[in-house]
C-alpha cells in the first residue's frame, strides 16, 4: 500500500511542477477541527482536535460559473488522547461560482491515513505486554465535502480565496471485529492562493 | 495577507496541540493489603486457579483479579498480570478497579431496600418520582414502572446504543458526562417495545432509577449506596466514582481500540458513568464477593425482596452467542453446564468485571480485568472465556 502511495505522490507532484511552468499554481492551506462524529449531526464540535492540510488543484475544467477539478492534499490532525493522523488524499471537486465572488463547493475523495497513538502503546508479545515502538495503523479514508468560498478579487481569475468546508469522512478499517468503520468530520477554514503568477502574465 | 492568515492558522494549531501526561503514579501508589489472613495458598485448588489466571493474561488480558468462594472450602483470592504496565506493577486481589455495570445490582438492591421501608412500590409508575425534564421526549418514560426499569422490560431506548453518543464519547475521551447529557441521546428515539412486552437492556432505565433513589431520599444515590450497602457490609474498598472519579490507587485500565492487542492507557476514559446509577462502581474482587455472598445469604434484603429480585423474564430474541439468559431485577439468570447462575457483568472503558453466584452449590465467582474491547474481550468476557472459568472452578 505504501508503494502505491509514494507513486501517487510522485505523479501528483510531477503533474503540479509541469503545470507550474505554464499557469499559476493554486495552493490551499487550511486548518480544521477533526471530530469523531456522525456526519451532519453537529457542525461545531468540542474539544477542538486541530489539523492542518496543504494541497493543490490539477486537471482544471473551468467555465464562467463552474469549476471541476481534482485536488491533491497532505495533512495532519491531532485527536487528543487518541491519535496523530497523517494523511494524503485526492478529491474530485466541483465549485459553482457566483458573480459576486461567492462559490459553493462540493467534493468526493479517497485517501490514505496513517495514525499513531498519542499515548504510550504496549504491544502484546510472547505472552506479556511490553512498551514498544508504535508503527501506526494504516487506513483508507473516504470523504464527502461541502462548503463555501469567497474570492477576494472578484474579477481576477487568480484571486486569493478564503473558504470553509464541512468534510465528512470514514476511516476503514477501524477496529476489525469490533467497530468496522469510524466516521469523522472536519470543519475546515482555509485559504487558496496562486504561486508562479508572474510567469503567466 | 496570505502570511498573516497562515501565521494565524499555524498559531491556533500549535496552541491547541498541547497535551499532558496522565500517569504520575509510582509502584507505591498501588499499595494495598487485606485486614484478614489470606489462606488462598492453602486452598486445594490453588494451583489450578492460578494457572487459569496465568492462561488468561498469557492470552492478552493485561491483568486479572479473581475471588472464588465455596461453602466449606472458603475464599480463594488470586491475581495475574499487571495493574500498571508503565510502572510494571503486578496485579493483586486487593487492588481496586472499575466494576462498570455490575453497579446495577447495587442499584436494584437499594430500590428493594426502599421498597422494604415502604417508600415505593415496584409497580409504581417511574413517572411518580421522576422530574418532568428527565422524562421529556423519552418514549415509554411516562408509562414504565420501577420494576420494568429494573428488569429491562421498559422498552426505553438505551442511550449507549446511539451511534451519536458512541462517536461523541470517543471524540472527548475524558469528558465527565452529566445525567442530562446522557439522557439527551435517548430523547426522540423510538421505544423498543411497549413496557412489559419484552426485555432489552437499557442503561437509560438505570439513570432513571438513580434519580428515583435521589428523589425519595433527598440524597445523591451514591451516598445512599454508601449508607445502605457499603458501610453496613464493611466494603471498605468499594466506592462510587462521583466521590472520587479516578482514585490514585485504581489499577490502570487499557483498551485495545484497534483489535491488535496493542493497548493504550484508558484510565480516564470512563467519564460517562461517573454520575449515573448505570455504572461507576469502584471496588475489588474481595468486596464484590462479600456483597454477593451477603445478598444471596439474605443479609442485605429480606427473603421477599430477594424473591422479587430473582423472579426473571426471558427476552423474546435469543442471543445464541451467550448462555440462555433471563432478566431479574438488576441481575441476570444464565443457564450454564454447571447449573443456573445469577450474575451481572460490567464494562467501563479499559475495564471489565463479572459477579456470579451459583445457588445450587452456593459458589460465588468474581473476576475483574483491566483491559477490554478489541481482541481482549474474547479472553475475559465472551461465553467461551466464561465457560473456561466455570469449568476450572467446578
Amino acid at each position: 500500500m505504501k508503494q502505491y502511495l509514494l507513486l501517487f505522490c510522485a505523479a501528483a507532484l510531477f503533474s503540479l511542477s509541469t503545470k507550474a511552468q505554464k499557469h499559476p499554481t493554486p495552493i490551499t492551506v487550511s486548518v480544521f477541527n477533526e471530530a469523531t462524529a456522525i456526519p451532519f449531526t453537529k457542525f461545531v464540535t468540542t474539544p477542538v482536535h486541530p489539523g492542518i492540510q496543504v494541497g493543490s488543484n490539477f486537471w482544471n475544467r473551468e467555465r464562467k460559473h463552474t469549476h471541476l477539478f481534482q485536488t491533491f492534499n497532505i495533512g495532519y490532525f491531532f485527536h487528543s488522547k487518541l491519535n496523530h493522523g497523517f494523511f494524503t488524499n485526492t478529491e474530485l471537486a466541483y465549485d459553482y461560482k457566483f458573480n459576486f465572488g461567492l462559490n459553493i463547493k462540493t467534493s468526493i475523495g479517497i485517501g490514505y491515513l496513517h495514525s499513531f497513538t498519542t499515548q504510550k502503546e504496549y504491544q502484546f508479545e510472547n505472552g506479556s505486554y511490553k512498551s514498544g515502538r508504535d508503527k501506526g495503523n494504516s487506513r483508507v479514508m473516504f470523504s464527502l465535502g461541502t462548503g463555501l468560498g469567497y474570492r477576494l478579487q472578484k474579477s481576477n481569475l487568480y484571486s486569493p480565496e478564503i473558504f470553509m468546508m464541512y468534510q465528512s469522512w470514514a476511516e476503514y478499517p477501524y477496529s476489525p471485529g469490533f467497530i468496522p468503520v469510524m466516521t469523522h468530520t472536519n470543519l475546515q477554514l482555509g485559504t487558496k492562493f496562486f504561486i508562479n503568477q508572474k510567469k503567466d502574465k | 495577507m496570505n502570511q498573516t492568515i497562515l501565521g494565524l492558522l499555524i498559531s491556533i494549531f500549535i496552541f491547541t496541540s498541547c497535551q499532558k501526561e496522565d500517569n504520575n503514579n509510582t509502584p507505591a501508589s498501588y499499595n494495598c493489603n487485606f485486614s484478614f489472613t489470606d489462606s488462598s495458598t492453602a486452598n486445594a485448588n490453588n494451583a489450578k486457579y492460578k494457572q487459569l489466571l496465568t492462561d488468561i493474561t498469557a492470552s492478552g488480558v493485561p491483568g486479572i483479579a479473581m475471588s472464588i468462594h465455596k461453602p466449606g472450602v472458603g475464599l480463594w483470592l488470586g491475581a495475574s498480570g499487571k495493574a500498571d504496565l508503565r510502572n510494571n506493577v503486578a496485579m493483586k486481589p486487593c487492588h481496586i478497579t472499575r466494576m462498570g455495570s455490575t453497579v446495577k445490582t447495587f442499584t436494584a438492591v437499594t430500590i428493594l431496600k426502599l421498597k422494604e421501608e415502604g417508600k415505593l412500590q415496584l409497580d409504581d409508575k417511574a413517572s411518580m418520582y421522576l422530574p418532568a425534564w428527565a422524562m421529556h421526549n423519552i418514549a415509554n418514560a411516562d408509562k414504565a414502572t420501577i420494576r420494568q426499569l429494573l428488569n429491562h422490560s421498559s422498552g426505553i431506548f438505551n442511550y449507549i446504543r446511539s451511534a451519536q453518543f458512541q462517536t461523541a464519547s470517543l471524540n472527548d475521551l475524558i469528558k465527565e458526562w452529566t445525567p442530562d447529557e446522557l439522557l439527551a441521546y435517548a430523547r426522540g428515539k423510538h421505544a423498543y417495545f411497549e413496557p412489559g412486552t419484552d426485555t432489552y437492556y437499557s442503561n437509560t432505565g438505570y439513570i432513571f432509577l438513580g434519580m428515583i433513589i435521589e428523589e425519595i431520599t433527598g440524597k445523591p444515590f451514591w451516598q445512599v449506596f454508601q449508607e445502605k450497602i457499603f458501610t453496613p457490609l464493611g466494603l471498605t474498598a468499594t466506592s462510587f466514582a462521583a466521590t472520587n472519579t479516578v482514585p490514585a490507587n485504581i489499577v490502570r485500565g487499557y483498551v485495545d481500540f484497534y483489535s491488535n492487542l496493542q493497548v493504550t492507557d484508558a484510565t480516564y476514559f470512563s467519564g460517562w458513568d461517573y454520575y449515573t446509577a448505570d455504572g461507576g462502581l469502584i471496588s475489588n474482587a474481595y468486596d464484590m464477593n462479600v456483597f454477593m455472598q451477603r445478598l444471596f445469604g439474605g443479609n442485605i434484603i429480606n427473603a421477599a425482596s430477594l424473591n422479587e429480585m430473582l423472579t426473571t423474564i426471558a427476552p423474546q430474541k435469543i442471543d445464541t452467542d451467550f448462555f440462555p439468559i433471563q432478566h431479574g431485577l438488576g441481575i441476570f439468570k444464565i443457564s450454564t453446564p454447571y447449573g443456573d447462575a445469577f450474575m451481572h457483568s460490567g464494562d467501563a472503558i479499559g475495564y471489565y468485571a463479572t459477579i456470579a453466584y451459583f445457588p445450587a452449590t452456593k459458589t460465588t465467582i468474581v473476576w475483574a480485568v483491566n483491559g477490554n474491547y478489541g481482541k481482549i474481550d474474547q479472553f475475559a468476557s465472551s461465553k467461551k472465556a466464561m465457560e473456561k472459568i466455570f469449568a476450572t472452578v467446578f
